[in-house]
């Protein structure tokens, strides 16, 4: 497993390397919590303005601008507010936050009382899904040391700004990943998204102004304060600052957790060199899914040569989207029907279950699925795959039903060859059971 | 919702609607279809069927137009192509695993799912996989679930949140899988019944009506219900003579509740046919003889002739189950053809008090609904008067009303009330008293409460605007709702209107409180009078354990079962139930409500007022009613100031009431009431032991085939086997599935056998056992 930052100091992956990484001390040694005390010195709108100039993007998938986020909180509500870190990381393909809590965990706690202090906050939680159990106990401990250090809990460092940082895994449903579900199964109900608006920043968890962000989004916001948010955003493009990690899965020699500056060419070096190049030098690359399963999956033709710079513009350009920076490199081995088979039932076995075209539809393809993987494929069903796909996207409740849309559409209208046997009512031909996890 | 108009275009027509209103709404009253499922009036949106999608400009999707607030310049657009193939996909969708039974499902006929598919007409029917199948299934003898149907919109587990507070059903499993289930396999709730309503597909069903007849073949009359003196309107659906189930589907009944009902308005409709119905008159020719069959004719004429001898010593009781036509032409008899003044109702609450001294006007459902503020003391609306608790969960839980409940027991609605004042057992006189004369402070340590509390409640309601409206239950005498109808009126402030609302127990204890104005005490009647003519049967033990109607001479009762009234009968005539009578109610917030005769008068059995009026003629006074009930109306009307004018046609309309206008009072002297309060304040022992624990809604066991109207009141049920003839509808009792009560010190009552005679023994109710 490789975990290393390419063409850029490493920010996020600074610490991950040393020994007892996780430990207060060796935090503390290397800087940890001094931006805490820097920030506690500044204006909570200066600390969001910092985040702002550093267009710091959401780094859960959504790609949301955080300072502009942290700005709709409405200042003069009474209510409590609420920062909420979503560590569910769901997106198949995508582990990232998880080395960042295993080694990093005061990062994140750093990152979450500056994030508390600005927006007037005493409370934050972190959410996991539940296989995670393993990294609540180490934040927990975390936590703990943080505490003893009066880092956390009353009157930090002596301030009056008080702060508690709680911990609560769920079940472990892809769902709750999706912030109002994740509110909803934190307050204890099952996990389904609520209506936006409200948008949790004005009517989040109780109904009280809640700002939810994702591990490697919070983790930056110390590396903010540090540099300064122009200086920050300069070692990524104007429209996508800083750095960002990438989750690298799939036919590579090296797969792991990959620091990149945002902007950085190109995917094909990235592939090839970067990651040690295809797992079996005598298969060729077939496609990519550079963002988590649900975005588009990309040709490999789309790549070879092309140049796409690995950033939010770069790879819309690309015809494809960062998402959560789960990267998967897929090789010629792979049966693109079978994966797909596979990510479609994926999306029905979490679809929660509350609207109808997420619900009906993820069932109904997969039937389809199955019913051409047996060798019933008629030339219609491709017709029939992308029809419902455009009847899920746009109209479910929330993106999950649209991830599920995305991921299938990518497949059908980017390998269109390999879809015409099964259509023809050829039966599924894949020898290679690794080709159906990932 | 302001007032403020707002300009929207939809379809490239522009209309100024209200400020805040929402979208499917107002597309709707302008006569653009938009389909839904999960959309409900008044209940918390879920937005998860998707059918409602709409374009609407500046906007990148299509939108749900259940979820969208008009705003000013929104340019809307409900029908287009690609509106259309939206909508019908989710249609497609909902029909993918639906299995299409539709020759077989008891909805089949008012599905809405069904319904809509059929208006698009040509669906093509793309799905060639097979279904998901899960099994049907009983969640509770009479909730049937047959989940493959399912549409998940949810409005069945809303309503059971939302309207009844009980949160029994909940949605189960996750994706396709998810189902509609119960916390634990069988269903622990109050048998409303409501979710059954509500759902829109063949999903939940009524399990006493199973598979008997489709729905269109059923005559639908609408009709009031003939329990709760809420006045709820319902639809019964009869076929051959026969009432087979009553629904609030608002496909056929639009009245003040909506689709709400209760267990007992839903599924307490079996005694119409049970096969114990007094078939035809019958008399008892000597005192403990035998009750013998016979014709009207010579019953009729064995009755005048038995009143003629009694003269003016005959009294008259009327039950406030009856309708007002029948309470009335009671009333007529004794004044005009027995010459006496010994008339009354069976009630032994006297709401007399309460409406002479009103000082402010009765408030509607709709502004209980409505209302910001809401005092209730004692009662138990939640059994009693089911719409009204409804009503008053919503105000606090959609409208942010506040509730003040001072009660000796912590009923369930407790819950939700911003302030309890827990009084000692039988101390709400007293507290009636306080509320009233807030001088003496001698009161409130008989009472348990503390004048901090006493102050909060003040300062409560002083603090609050909009209307105010203040409850009060059986539980309080005469004497202490006279003084709290009488004292409201000085709550009232120029940000504040106060509004009364009275819990009485029958279906038409108010119109029988307006029908028998100038009427004596029950027991008056009872002792000054040698013959009796009793619609009805009495409620009250004590008048019959006292051997009143032992010693009366001659004794005529109109039931339609054998009670323990109908014992002392010499002669006992079959009256109709309300299912076989035009007549009507008076509600608990003055709305006066058709009753509609759904099936012929079983057997031999007549209307009330008809056999009283057969009475009258023979002995020579002609009501001029000509047997006909409006015209019994009309002079019913006539006769009584707050009816003035009223005709059957004013009442045509459900969905519009009329409500009556019961005289204000001014302010009055009660000093007389007060000082009876004062009296009985003195005589309380001090003491500061309280109620505690939440009882269960209901008290007592009935089978559910052998309520009649009478029925006291009651909760819930569930035997085993899922036959309506084995149903238990009980109070503090649940029953196991294999049939043995779950709280067992509870447990006397009715084994599986029981009838209605057996019941009304071991239960104790039914003495009081007719419409
Ligand atoms: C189905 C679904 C699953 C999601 N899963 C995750 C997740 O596991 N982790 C995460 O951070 N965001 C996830 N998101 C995105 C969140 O809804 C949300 O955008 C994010 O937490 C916001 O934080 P950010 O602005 O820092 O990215 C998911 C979204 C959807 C629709
Ligand atoms: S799209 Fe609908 S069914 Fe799917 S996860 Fe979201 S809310 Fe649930
Ligand atoms: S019968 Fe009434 S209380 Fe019971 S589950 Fe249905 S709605 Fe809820
Ligand atoms: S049971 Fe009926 S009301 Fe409940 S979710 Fe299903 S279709 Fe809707
Ligand atoms: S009615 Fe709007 S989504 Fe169901």
């Amino acid at each position: 497993m490789e975990i290393k930052a390419i063409g850029c100091e490493p920010l996020q992956l600074k610490r991950v390397h040393l020994e007892n990484s996780h430990t207060l001390k060796v935090y503390q040694e290397n800087d940890g919590y001094k931006w805490l005390k820097k920030a506690m010195e500044m204006s909570p709108d200066a600390i969001i303005g910092e985040v702002k100039a550093s267009v710091l993007r959401g780094r859960g998938g959504a790609g949301f601008p955080t300072g502009m986020k942290w700005s709709f909180v409405p200042k003069d509500s009474p209510k409590q507010k609420y920062i909420v870190c979503n560590a569910d990381e769901s997106e198949p393909g995508t582990f990232k936050d998880r080395y960042l809590m295993e080694r990093d965990p005061h990062a994140l706690i750093e990152g979450m009382l500056i994030a508390a202090f600005a927006l007037n906050s005493q409370t934050c939680y972190i959410y996991t899904r539940g296989e995670y159990k393993y990294l609540i106990d180490i934040m927990d401990e975390a936590v703990e040391e943080a505490r003893a250090a009066n880092l956390v809990g009353k009157n930090i460092l002596g301030s009056d700004f008080s702060c508690e940082v709680y911990t609560h895994t769920g079940a472990g449903a892809y769902i709750c990943g999706e912030e109002t579900a994740l509110l909803s199964s934190l307050e204890g109900y099952r996990g389904h998204p609520r209506m936006k608006p409200p948008f949790p920043a004005v009517e989040g968890l109780y109904a009280s102004p809640t700002v939810v962000n994702n591990v490697e989004t919070l983790t930056a916001v110390p590396q903010i304060i540090e540099m300064g948010g122009i200086s920050w955003r300069d070692l990524g493009t104007e429209k996508s600052g800083g750095t960002k990690l990438w989750s690298v899965s799939g036919h590579v020699k090296k797969p792991g957790v990959y620091e990149l500056p945002m902007g950085y060419a190109d995917m094909e070096r990235f592939i090839l060199e970067d990651c040690g190049g295809m797992l079996r030098d005598d298969k060729k690359l077939k496609g990519v899914i550079p963002g988590g399963s649900s975005v588009y999956i990309m040709r490999a033709n789309d790549v070879i040569g092309k140049k796409v710079l690995m950033d939010y513009e770069g790879l819309v350009a690309a015809g494809s989207l960062v998402g959560s920076g789960g990267f998967i490199v897929i090789d010629e081995t792979v049966d693109i029907v079978d994966s797909t088979k596979n990510l479609t039932e994926f999306y029905k076995h979490e679809s929660c279950g509350w609207c109808t075209p997420c619900r009906e539809g993820t069932d109904w393809l997969v039937k389809i699925f199955n019913r051409i993987a047996e060798g019933n494929g008629r030339p219609e069903d491709a017709q029939l795959i992308l029809d419902l796909c455009d009847n899920i996207e746009g109209k479910s409740f929330c993106a999950l039903g649209d991830a599920a849309a995305w991921a299938i559409q990518g497949a059908i209208k980017r390998f269109p060859e390999d879809f015409k046997p099964y259509l023809n009512g050829q039966k599924t031909t894949s020898t290679e059971p690794e080709a159906r996890k990932f | 919702m302001s007032t403020e108009l707002i300009k929207v275009t939809i379809n490239g027509q522009e209309f100024a609607v209200e400020k805040g209103a929402r979208l499917i709404d107002v597309c709707r009253e302008q006569a653009f279809n938009i389909p839904s499922f999960c959309y409900y009036q008044d209940l918390a949106l879920q937005a998860s069927c998707r059918m409602c999608l709409v374009r609407i400009e500046k906007m990148p999707k299509l939108q749900t137009s259940c979820t969208i607030t008009c705003t000013d310049g929104m340019i809307v657009t409900t029908q287009s192509a690609e509106i259309e193939k939206a909508q019908r996909a989710m249609g497609e969708f909902l029909l993918a695993n639906h299995p299409l039974d539709c020759p077989v499902c008891d909805r089949g006929g008012e599905c809405e799912l069904q319904e809509m598919i059929f208006d698009w007409g040509d669906v093509e029917e793309r799905f060639v996989e097979s279904k998901n199948a899960t099994p049907e299934k009983f969640l509770s003898p009479i909730v049937a679930n047959d989940p493959q149907r399912c549409i998940l919109c949810k409005r069945c587990t809303r309503v059971c949140d939302e309207w009844m507070g009980e949160d029994a059903i909940e949605a189960g499993n996750r994706g396709v899988n998810t189902v509609i289930g119960t916390y634990g396999g069988w269903l622990d709730c109050s048998q409303c019944g409501n979710c059954i309503e509500v759902c829109p597909t063949g999903t939940l069903l009524d399990g006493t009506y199973r598979h008997e007849t489709r729905p269109w073949e059923l005559d639908q009359t609408i009709s009031t219900d003939t329990y709760s003196s809420d006045g709820m309107q319902l639809s019964i659906g009869s076929r051959g003579g026969r009432v087979h189930r009553i629904v609030a589907r608002d496909r056929y009944v639009d009245g003040l509740n909506g689709e709400f009902l209760d267990v007992k308005a839903r599924f307490g409709h079996g005694f119409v046919n049970h096969e114990e119905r007094i078939k035809t008159p019958l008399i008892r020719y000597k005192k403990g003889g035998k009750l013998i069959p016979t014709t009207w004719d010579e019953a009729i004429h064995f009755v005048t002739n038995k009143f003629k001898e009694s003269g003016n010593n005959v009294g008259v009781v009327a039950s406030p189950r009856l309708t007002n036509e029948s309470i009335f032409t009671l009333k007529r008899f004794a004044k005009e053809v027995v010459g006496s003044e010994n008339y009354t109702i069976s009630d032994v609450e006297d709401l007399a008090p309460f409406f002479n001294n009103l000082s402010v006007p009765l408030a509607t459902h709709k502004e209980i609904r409505h209302a910001k503020t809401i005092l209730l003391i004692g009662g138990e609306p939640e059994e009693e008067q089911t719409f009204t608790a409804k009503q008053i969960r919503q105000a606090v839980r959609n409208g942010g009303a506040k509730l003040i409940i001072v009660h000796d027991t912590p009923i369930r609605l407790t819950a939700q009330a911003s302030q309890f004042i827990h009084v000692n057992p039988k101390s709400l006189d007293a507290f009636a008293l306080a509320f009233a004369d807030k001088s003496d402070k001698t009161i409130l340590s008989k009472i348990g409460a503390a004048q901090s509390e006493i102050d909060d409640l003040l300062k409560l309601i002083g603090e609050s605007e909009g209307d105010f409206i203040i409850m009060f239950g059986r539980d309080l005498s005469a004497e202490a709702q006279a003084v709290l109808a009488n004292v409201a009126g000085n709550f009232a402030s120029e940000k504040r209107r106060v509004l009364l609302h009275p819990l009485p127990l029958y279906n038409n204890s108010v119109g029988a409180n307006d029908m028998m104005a100038g009427r004596k005490s029950l027991s008056d009647v009872l002792i000054n009078s040698t013959a009796l003519l009793i619609g009805g049967s009495l409620s009250k033990p004590s008048a019959l354990t006292d051997g009143f109607l032992s010693r009366k001479d001659f004794i005529v009762v109109q039931e339609m079962f054998e009670t323990a009234t109908t014992e002392f009968a010499d002669v006992v005539l079959p009256a109709a139930s309300f299912a076989e009578t035009d007549g009507t109610f008076t509600n608990n917030t003055g709305f006066v409500q058709r009753v509609r005769q759904a099936v012929e008068p079983v057997h031999q059995a007549k209307a009330d007022w008809i056999i009283t009026s057969m009475i009258a003629r023979e002995m020579g006074v002609d009501f001029g009613y000509n047997f006909s009930a409006p015209a019994a109306f009309r002079t019913l009307a006539d006769s009584i100031d707050a009816y003035a004018g009223l005709r059957y046609p004013h009442l045509k309309d459900e969905s519009k009431p009329v409500q009556v206008k019961h005289p204000i009072a001014g302010k009055k002297d009660l000093s007389k009431e007060t000082d009876a309060l004062r009296r009985g304040v003195e005589a309380m022992p001090e003491t500061n032991e309280k109620i505690i624990g939440t009882p269960k809604v209901g008290h007592k066991l009935h089978r559910l085939t052998t309520m009649t109207s009478k029925t006291a009141q009651f909760h819930l049920l569930a035997h085993g086997n899922p036959k309506p003839e084995n149903l238990l509808v009980s109070p503090l009792v649940q029953f196991n599935l294999d049939g043995t009560p779950r709280v067992e010190e509870k447990a006397e009552a009715a084994s599986a056998g029981d009838r209605i005679s057996d019941v009304k023994r071991t239960a104790g109710v039914t003495l009081d056992g007719k419409v």
